[in-house]
């Protein structure tokens, strides 16, 4: 019996390739989706609805076998084997880089902070505007509808706001304001800033067969009800139900394969189990690993035809690496609400209000930086009373302040993109391969000046928000955080007309293999200051659907 | 204890009744249904603990620190959440906090001795406290006393972890989630939007 050949190989399941899968599969294609990790069952594994002293380590998880020096969220007792733990991948001299992967299916979509604003033209056309580096090959026009159509499917919670950075989408009701939102609204206002209700991919009523959120929890930690937007329960059930979905889990895709001119014939991958290598085939690829793993995945495809990785002729493939530089730029209390009764305004435990970029909107160049930044607060009745640190001595005085101060904490975080650097780039190491036998990623990447000021340029404006909202301001960070840690990378494979210095087209096709696409957050010309998960899904709706006109008209 | 974890068919099915009940005016959004109410926060302890990486000398000691830190008054304190148990399983499974935890016993148990001429463990409460208090509030700071100073602040925090991850600690804090509420929660001051004019405190 000869090998089966599928329509489609998709690597991925995360908000690209579960994009992809859905819209391939709905179609009529047949597709063989490759995910790294293993299948979640949300009953199981998602442990939302427990109570910390349910759990042995009470949700911090076994220090035993935790990963050390990573954010809280990540391997936490409530969703143990959701996060990548095995593929190591390695950083220039010089570069620090924390890289948290979810390859349980569904990849990040299952923890995801389901902040959903649109790009703009503001976005697109950022380069003509000030100067720096190129314009996107699409504009806002030709994307406003495919926006549409993802929050429509999703649901995304906001109102219209009218902001020039902003485009204003298809909304659910908004989240309400809690006190906090009030008081720190008055702050801003009295600064000049911005404050209004996050655009939040969480059901703020049913939507589309998916119920309204309940408020019980973090967020972060999966959602056993799917009341926010993830593959597993917004996308896969019903690919998976059209019969044409072959999905292959603990899967690591190893490298593309070729035919003899040079096309995608399928991919090799290696059984996470096993160690066994594997092939599958298919008429088209789609990539959708997620920035810098399917830069790896391309960059170690090499052939005769591909020397230096596939479908990089351009000597573009795994550059122009952007992250957003994250830090805490003001962080303490609310006096007006010290010792109130608790209020359940931190359930989510997550933003839902935002101060959207309110900087070089007049003009290009009215700050000591260019473009723009965000900023997300937080605070309200948090599980756990972190600020306790900030409270000396022991004893009934102590338990008596953390108490009062329960209702109290507030926190601001900026949101700052980098722009695109030659410096920032993902290469393989040339010296070592992970346990799976496969060339590791190597990740080079410097914070630039541009967002080292807008970090100081939020600071002072963060700081003089609290002291107009009447905020006790105790602490801001001196650092950001480390680089990786908002989980929102970009580039790597950047869309352009010019094949000579882009790796895809404005289709997110390859210019030099036209049955090998990319879905994910690698084709975006930088990161902008807003997140990525809403425009992966938007540009992977649109380029999978220029790959099935592809199909039908014969060319792959 | 049944009905700590809310399951997902019962959360369906409240989901369900809430979408009925919305329109009732008599449903109550701040109220939930799950079965944490009234629920017996006594806590089941076993009545003699084996500790798993202390020595029974210096689980008795911790035990005393924890309930020092966060002590039984109006409210339940450390001993009754079994924060003592907490910190001999975390440090039972880190190796990188052993040494820490070990020396910092020993320092403490040796400046009693020089300070009161007797181990931490037999001192009047006064003394204890008075130990600490140099090592935990900066205006009374001692020369030469960092090593304690460290001690006393790692015990504090994994007392605190222990403490607020419990259902006595949580319920001490009034913890509002784990539970199920029909809307998202909406500030109840809406003609006092700077929050100047709240009522006091309570108690």
């Amino acid at each position: 019996m000869p090998p089966q050949i599928y329509d489609v190989i998709v690597i991925g399941t995360g908000a690209g390739g579960g994009m992809a899968i859905k819209t391939l599969c709905d179609a009529g294609l047949k597709v063989c989706a490759l995910n790294s990790g293993r299948r979640l069952d949300p009953e199981k594994d998602f442990r939302n609805h427990r109570a910390t002293w349910e759990m042995k380590f009470r949700g911090f998880g076994d220090p035993a076998t935790r990963m050390k020096d990573t954010p809280g969220f990540l391997d936490s007792e409530y969703n143990q084997g959701a996060w990548e733990r095995e593929i190591a991948f390695t950083t220039a001299p010089g570069t620090k880089w924390m890289w948290p992967r979810a390859s349980a299916v569904g990849g990040k979509t299952n923890f995801w902070g389901r902040s959903s604003a649109r790009f703009g033209d503001i976005d697109f056309k950022a380069a003509t505007l000030d100067g720096c580096d190129v314009d996107w090959p699409v504009t806002y026009q030709e994307i406003a509808p495919y926006y549409t159509r993802v929050e429509k499917m999703i649901g995304v919670a906001s109102t219209v706001q009218n902001r020039p950075s902003n485009p204003d989408g298809v909304y659910l009701p908004p989240f309400n304001f809690r006190c906090l939102d009030w008081i720190l609204q008055k702050g801003c206002e009295k600064s000049g800033v911005p404050y209004l209700p996050d655009r939040l991919a969480q059901l703020t009523v049913a939507h589309e067969g998916h119920p309204a959120c309940h408020y019980c929890g973090d967020c972060t930690f999966g959602c056993e009800v799917g009341a926010f937007f993830s593959t597993p329960w917004f996308f896969l059930p019903s690919a998976e139900g059209s019969g044409n979905l072959d999905l292959k889990t603990n899967a690591i895709a190893r490298n593309i394969l070729t035919d003899a001119d040079g096309k995608a014939a399928g991919v090799a991958y290696v059984d996470r189990a096993s160690r066994q290598e594997y092939e599958v085939r298919a008429h088209a690829v789609v990539v959708a690993a997620s920035c810098i793993e399917s830069a790896r995945i391309m960059l170690n495809s090499k052939s005769r035809h591909w020397p230096t990785g596939i479908a990089n002729s351009s000597g573009q493939l795994g550059r122009n690496l952007c992250d957003h530089l994250y830090a805490t730029t003001a962080s303490g209390y609310l006096p007006q609400l010290l010792g109130q009764p608790s209020f359940p305004d931190n359930v989510s435990a997550n933003p839902i209000a935002w101060m959207p970029r309110w900087q070089n909107l007049k003009s290009a160049q009215e700050e000591q930086f260019i473009r723009g930044y965000s900023v997300y607060p937080d605070g309200g009745c948090a599980e756990f009373p972190g600020y306790y640190d900030r409270i000396e001595g022991f004893g009934s005085s102590f338990k008596h302040e953390i108490k009062r101060r329960y209702p109290t904490p507030v926190s601001f975080t900026v949101q700052a993109p980098t722009l695109p650097s030659e410096k920032n780039f993902v290469d393989v190491d040339p010296d070592g391969k992970d346990s799976f036998g496969i060339p590791m990623a190597r990740i080079h990447f410097q914070w630039g000046d541009n967002e080292l000021r807008m970090f100081q340029h939020a600071k002072q404006v963060s700081a003089e928000i609290f002291r107009k909202a009447g905020a006790v301001l105790e602490y801001s960070a001196d650092e950001p955080e480390m680089p990786g840690y908002s989980l929102h990378e970009t580039g790597t494979c950047r869309m352009g007309n010019d094949p000579k210095k882009f790796v895809t087209n404005r289709f997110g096709q390859t210019h030099d293999v036209d049955n090998l696409y990319v879905c994910d957050a690698s084709v975006f010309l930088n990161c902008t200051d807003k997140t990525t998960t809403l425009s992966i899904l938007a540009f992977s709706v649109r380029t999978s659907e220029y790959l099935l006109e592809q199909f039908r008209r014969g060319a792959h | 204890m049944a009905g700590q974890s809310i399951e997902r068919r019962e959360i369906l099915c409240m989901l369900a009744l809430a979408a009925g009940a919305a329109g009732f005016p008599g449903f109550c959004r701040w109220s939930f249904a799950c079965g944490h109410v009234g629920a017996d926060i006594t806590q089941i302890r076993p009545t003699a603990y084996r500790p798993l990486f202390f020595s029974a000398a210096e689980y008795a000691t911790i035990e005393r620190l924890a309930d020092i830190i966060i002590p039984t008054d109006e409210t339940p304190g450390a001993s009754q959440a079994g924060v003592s148990e907490f910190i001999d399983l975390m440090v039972s499974r880190d190796a990188a906090l052993q040494p820490g935890f070990r020396s910092g016993l020993g320092w403490l148990d040796a400046q009693s001795r020089k300070t009161f001429g007797n181990k931490f463990l037999s001192l009047t409460t006064a003394q204890q406290t008075s130990l600490l208090e140099s090592l935990a509030y900066k205006k009374k700071f001692r020369a030469g006393e960092e090593r304690g100073r460290e001690f006393f602040s790692l015990v504090r925090e994994y007392t605190v972890m222990g403490f607020y991850t419990s259902e006595i600690g949580l319920k001490e804090l009034d913890y509002p989630g784990l539970k199920f509420y029909a809307g998202s929660p909406a500030c109840p001051h809406k003609d006092d939007p700077e929050h100047l004019h709240l009522p006091g405190p309570k108690g």
